[in-house]
């Protein structure tokens, strides 16, 4: 039955079938709300695992693909080409799934369940709040599954607004400046992004369509049309310059693709993030609430490392194998300094916001070996950093409901009067220093064994962020949990039912991805083949 | 014959498992049932492991299995068991261990509000260590032997309240992590190296036993000294060796059963078990080697001068690890290993009995220790037992795996030998003062001590038993030697049944013994006979060198002070550039703002500055 349908826009739109109820909800019945907003959040999950369930890796979900025309906008008639009869720009309503997007997918239904649970410490305004919510939703599903340009960059955009609102009215006590250094540095990032995605439209976006009488050219940022003009020597954009007689202002030449790739590569960087663009993240993670947080560092971060994989790897191979140094060297640079600072936080936050500059080091070091291992690296880490980042600030959530500081030398010896949550907190520690069985090794351990085929010196010096990450994760739970307990603590009351369930449902998806990571690698095996492939095709292997 | 419990011995681990599991799930509410839990889940994998090891020492074959956990490209990264003889032994040595350490516990922690979270971290340990002992391939081992350092370090930490088993636990573990690095380089190099990027210990084997030259000997030394780092981690060699002593800060039992017999023997077994590495660098055996020695002389020499009983033994701990090493370096695989094997049962034995000792006076200070030879008699005739094993005396267990290494050292590395000698010489003369001041002459202690229920002295039985009988595994004279043969079929076995040797070692430990008495006994030679001569050795022995020091002078405090001044980069120069660029934009902005500010006049000024400015340019270009 659902095969027919078009899923992949109802996994994205789903949400929205959550924001017409609310808006027909009273705005005092916090209750109803908070469940209407969690039953929402299950659609999406409860599609994602349909997908995932008959999505075949060797066919690389090509059969779940939608595409129809938006907007068609008519362009310069007046310098048509010999037999052209129409130039047109056109913006495409195309959605599709591959290796690369499906895990993604799935992190993000997850992730947003866990987050609407963890809302119930929101107080305020709870019918705005759900709404923004799912808009938010809404906006991450899209990213990852729009296959055209501009839609990508509409949902994009819409990811940015409504976290800005989600920060600037729910936060914590500097929520507004929060917010907007957010907004102004994302939205830079966003400019360039646009920047990036215009003249990619311009050069490679073409496509000649012939009919019977007539012949039109249509530039689009239809992604298969991109992927294919740049990869394929043969395609109309690379042998038009010559047919036109050189009159093509938007010729594809190196240069446009090194301009478009550097680009890419600092708005992506942006919101990875890659030092030094990393501070906007620091003031996010200390004053969003922690279900935000959840999905900002569980989610939002990766479509950073995403649209650096999607844009700037798959589409300019060429360019970013010649710069897998550079994006070694910030690799190690994120690593190690974000793992140095983690080490002398005080607010516990700050900690986690310094340790996802440093896996998101790692990220980048599985894509700099540019080898199928390492790639698979990246994208594992990212899940896995996803899942253990939001099960961290699950519990930030809970523990500063009942402490109302998360302020590390305030804490102390919680395991006392909370075992539970500080048991969860040592295993979420254990998985995010690396620990064999749970996911955060696997995504280490693969990019690093990928890029030791080509660098094999900053391998060893990013391993010295294993140490590192060890010494820090350690200091903070320890410090929290273990030790001698303020006197305050003792009537403080393990994990409610609503809290326990998504830790343990969390912890669980991280415990299926170490001890059995196939589920994920074979998922993104076809994707990665595609790739190297072309790149050994093209560049040799 | 075919193997039949062989096939089965991924069981073994598999018990201990769900043994966590049931405990973990359901164990907090039920104390009485966790404790049954784990024990049945460890006697079972005992049993199993007996079975698995009887068809080993006869015609068994040795059997393994693996399967694909990733595939990615062409590449596949395995998860594998494998039963060798060297693997059914260490099962044995383990899983009793562990079911005697549980059945110990039961008096020991009888206490305890926590006790079933004990008895599950006991079981998921024992599940690791088992699985680090049955891996077939390294990344498998990898996998355990993380597994089981995090085992360590929540049981380092079990008594989480204390600022000194937090320092502790955090230290294990992250110390370790420093040899673990280079374990996890040693792997990256060899899957990079290896034909097919096997990383199986039968592959590794074929690879780099005939030489053959595929991987070049550089590259081998590497691999090998890599390998030997997490080595030393594990294993407390020097210089890692610091987190060893501390982690004494965990229940006693737990020292007993992964400080001493299962665990820090890992670094042993792993060098054992990619031998081949190493017999084809000369260069790596000779680190091993030396770096083994150094360790037994260096810790036997801190061991004397300690007044804790349980650091005592863990200083010895490291010392005797540091005998294996050598042993492995000077290729005998079997002293090694048969020293590994002795020293299981004889240090679990000291542990434990130590455990007793400190259940019945509570304090691990030997200097209030003192006369509890006549209230605890089975914990003293245990305990010494340990101790005359450990100091080398014939018949028991350790003088024999003792003497396997010495002949070896002899043989090899003359000076070498005489370290050897020199720390057995300390080891008897820090066992004898230890045991006099506890057992023999006043007592100083204000508890009244009385002997440990039957949970805890039946343990203490076993291990004596052992620690007894385990040396005649291997005697050093042809024939009679049935461990190395069995543990290298195939190869040729040397024996060097030399007396010489045999007499040697026995005098020296004899000599310790002796001295001890003397001092501690009979006080014919005053306690502070050294102390008033040269007080500076004695602090430098009590501070252990200095080394915790020096680690914090040159890691701790620089390493903090890199992050303290980063921090003020980020604060002030990476952000500070970004807040200027925003102010700068708003600069901008206010500086536009003024320009339109509504009021007619400033309109009206500005257009006539700009109307001035027009006339005089076009004015002027005509009378240029």
């Amino acid at each position: 039955m659902l095969a027919d349908l078009p899923v992949l826009s109802l996994i994205t739109f789903s949400p929205l079938l959550g924001i017409l109820v609310l808006l027909f909800l009273p705005k005092q019945r916090s209750r109803l709300l908070k469940v209407t907003a969690i039953a929402a959040t299950l659609l999406p999950l409860i599609l994602t695992f349909w997908l995932y369930a008959n999505y075949h890796p060797e066919v690389g979900g090509a059969e779940f693909k939608e595409l129809s025309t938006w907007v068609e906008v008519p362009v310069n008639k007046e310098t048509l080409a010999p037999g052209v009869t129409s130039y047109m720009l056109e913006f495409q309503y195309h959605m599709g799934v591959d290796g690369l997007s499906l895990p993604l997918v799935l992190l993000t239904a997850l992730v947003s369940l866990m987050a609407a649970l963890a809302s119930v410490h929101i107080k305020k305004r709870w019918k705005s709040f759900y709404i923004w919510f799912l808009l938010l939703e809404v906006g991450m599903l899209g990213v990852f599954l729009a296959r055209d340009l501009m839609l990508f960059f509409v949902f994009f955009e819409l990811t940015l607004i409504a976290t800005f609102f989600l920060i600037g009215i729910w936060g914590y006590f500097n929520r507004e400046k929060a917010a907007n250094k957010f907004l102004i540095y994302n939205g830079l990032g966003s400019a360039l992004m646009l920047m990036a995605f215009v003249m990619l439209i311009a050069t490679a976006g073409l496509t000649y369509v012939q009919t019977d009488n007539t012949a039109s050219l249509i530039y689009s940022g239809n992604y298969e049309n991109l992927l294919s003009n740049l990869t394929n020597p043969e395609a109309l954009v690379n042998v038009l310059p010559e047919m036109l007689g050189g009159n093509n202002p938007f010729y594809l030449t190196d240069g446009v693709k090194w301009a478009v790739f550097i680009l890419l590569l600092i708005a992506f960087g942006i919101k990875l993030p890659i030092f030094p663009f990393h501070t906007w993240m620091l003031k996010v993670h200390t004053e969003a609430p922690p279900a935000i947080v959840m999905i900002h560092s569980g989610v939002l971060l990766k479509m950073g490392a995403y649209g650096l994989l999607r844009f700037g790897i798959f589409l300019f191979p060429e360019q970013a194998r010649e710069w897998a140094v550079v994006l070694a060297v910030l690799g190690v640079i994120n690593i190690i300094y974000g793992a140095l600072l983690a080490m002398v936080q005080k607010e516990f936050k700050l900690v986690l916001a310094y340790s996802s500059i440093s896996h998101m080091g790692i990220v980048l070091l599985g894509i700099a070996s540019f080898n199928e291992i390492g790639l698979q690296g990246a994208v594992f880490q990212l899940v896995s950093h996803g899942l253990i980042s939001a099960l961290l600030f699950l519990i930030v959530g809970s523990l500063y409901e009942r402490t109302g500081t998360t302020e590390i030398p305030e804490l102390g010896g919680l395991a006392r009067s909370m075992p539970f949550m500080s048991g969860i907190l040592l295993v979420a520690g254990m998985a995010s220093l690396g620990l064999p069985g749970l996911s955060g090794f696997i995504g280490e351990f693969l990019s690093l064994l990928g890029l030791f085929d080509t660098m094999k010196w900053l391998t060893v010096i990013a391993t010295i962020g294993v140490i590192l990450t060890a010494v820090y994760v350690l200091r903070a739970v320890l410090a929290i949990t273990y030790g001698a307990m303020p006197e305050r603590f003792i009537t403080f009351k393990d994990a409610r039912l609503i809290e326990a369930v998504p830790m343990i449902a969390l912890l669980a998806f991280i415990v299926l991805l170490g001890v059995y990571p196939s589920v994920l690698t074979d998922t993104l095996q076809h994707s990665f083949d595609v790739l190297i492939n072309q790149l050994n095709a093209r560049v040799g292997g | 014959m075919d193997s039949i419990y062989s096939q089965y011995a991924w069981l073994i681990p598999l018990f201990p498992l769900v043994a966590f599991l049931i405990i973990t799930a359901f164990g907090r509410s039920l104390r009485a049932t966790s404790i049954m839990v784990a024990l049945t889940g460890s006697l079972i994998a005992l049993m199993l492991s007996i079975l698995v090891l009887f068809e080993q020492m006869g015609s068994g074959e040795e059997f393994s299995e693996r399967f694909t956990w990733m595939t990615i490209g062409n590449v596949q990264l395995s998860m594998g068991i494998e039963v060798t003889h060297l693997t059914s032994l260490m099962l044995v040595v383990v899983t009793l261990v562990s079911f005697l350490v549980n059945l110990y516990s039961m008096g020991y922690m009888k206490d305890d509000e926590r006790i079933s979270v004990f008895y599950g971290y006991i079981a998921l340990f024992t599940f690791s260590m088992l699985g680090l002992v049955l891996s077939e391939n390294l990344l498998t081992m990898y996998v355990f032997w993380e597994l089981v350092g995090v085992c360590s370090f929540l049981l380092v930490g079990f008594w989480y309240t204390k600022p000194e088993a937090r320092a502790a636990a955090k230290k294990a573990f992250i110390v370790t992590r420093i040899g673990d690095v280079g374990l996890l380089i040693a792997i990256l190099l060899l899957f990079w190296y290896m034909p097919d990027h096997a990383l199986d210990f039968a592959s590794i084997k074929n690879v780099f036993d005939g030489q053959t030259g595929t991987i070049a000997e550089g590259i081998t030394t590497l691999i090998a000294i890599l390998i030997f780092v997490g080595a030393v981690g594990k294993s407390g060699q020097f210089p890692l060796h610091v987190w060893l002593p501390d982690a004494m800060e965990g229940p006693t039992p737990i020292s007993a059963l992964i400080h001493a017999a299962t665990m820090v023997a890992a670094g042993v077994f792993l060098v054992a078990r990619t031998y081949d590495i190493f017999e084809a660098s000369q260069a790596a055996m000779n680190t091993v080697a030396y770096v083994g020695a150094f360790t037994a002389i260096f810790a036997a020499t801190i061991g004397i001068a300690q007044n804790d009983i349980k650091r005592i033994l863990a200083y010895s701990t490291v010392s005797q690890l540091g005998y294996m090493m050598m042993a492995l370096g000077l290729g005998s695989l079997t002293g090694g290993i048969f020293h590994l094997f002795t020293h299981a049962f004889f240090k679990a034995l000291l542990f434990l009995g130590a455990g007793s000792i400190i259940h019945a006076v509570h304090t691990q200070n030997i200097q209030e220790m003192g006369g509890l030879g006549s209230k605890m008699k089975i914990t003293a005739w245990t305990f010494g037992i340990g101790a005359l094993a450990l100091s080398g005396i014939p018949p028991f267990s350790g003088f024999w795996s003792k003497d396997a290494i010495l002949s070896t050292a002899l043989d090899h590395n003359p000076l070498l030998f005489v370290v050897g000698l020199v720390a057995a010489f300390f080891t008897a003369l820090y066992m004898a003062r230890l045991f006099f001041l506890v057992f023999t002459g006043e007592s100083r202690s204000k508890a009244h001590a009385h002997e440990s229920p039957a949970v805890m002295t039946v343990p203490l039985i076993v291990l004596a038993v052992l620690a007894v009988l385990a040396g005649f595994v291997e005697l050093p004279w042809s024939g009679l030697g049935f461990l190395g043969g069995w543990l290298l079929p195939g190869e040729e076995v040397v024996h060097h049944g030399s007396e010489l040797v045999m007499v040697i070692s026995t005098a020296v430990g004899a000599l310790g013994i002796y001295l001890g008495w003397l001092i501690y006994v009979k006080g014919t030679i005053s306690r502070d006979v050294v102390s008033s001569r040269v007080p500076g050795l004695v602090k430098l022995l009590e501070r252990k060198y200095y080394m915790d020091e020096l680690y914090h002078a040159v890691i701790v405090v620089p390493l903090r002070g890199i992050g303290q001044a980063l921090q003020a980069v980020d604060d002030y120069i990476i952000d500070g550039v970004v807040r200027l660029t925003g102010a700068a934009a708003v600069w901008t902005g206010r500086a536009g703002i003024r320009m339109q500010n509504g009021q007619v006049q400033t309109y009206g000024l500005i257009t006539a500055i700009g109307l001035i400015v027009l006339i005089v340019v076009i004015v002027g270009r005509r009378f240029w």
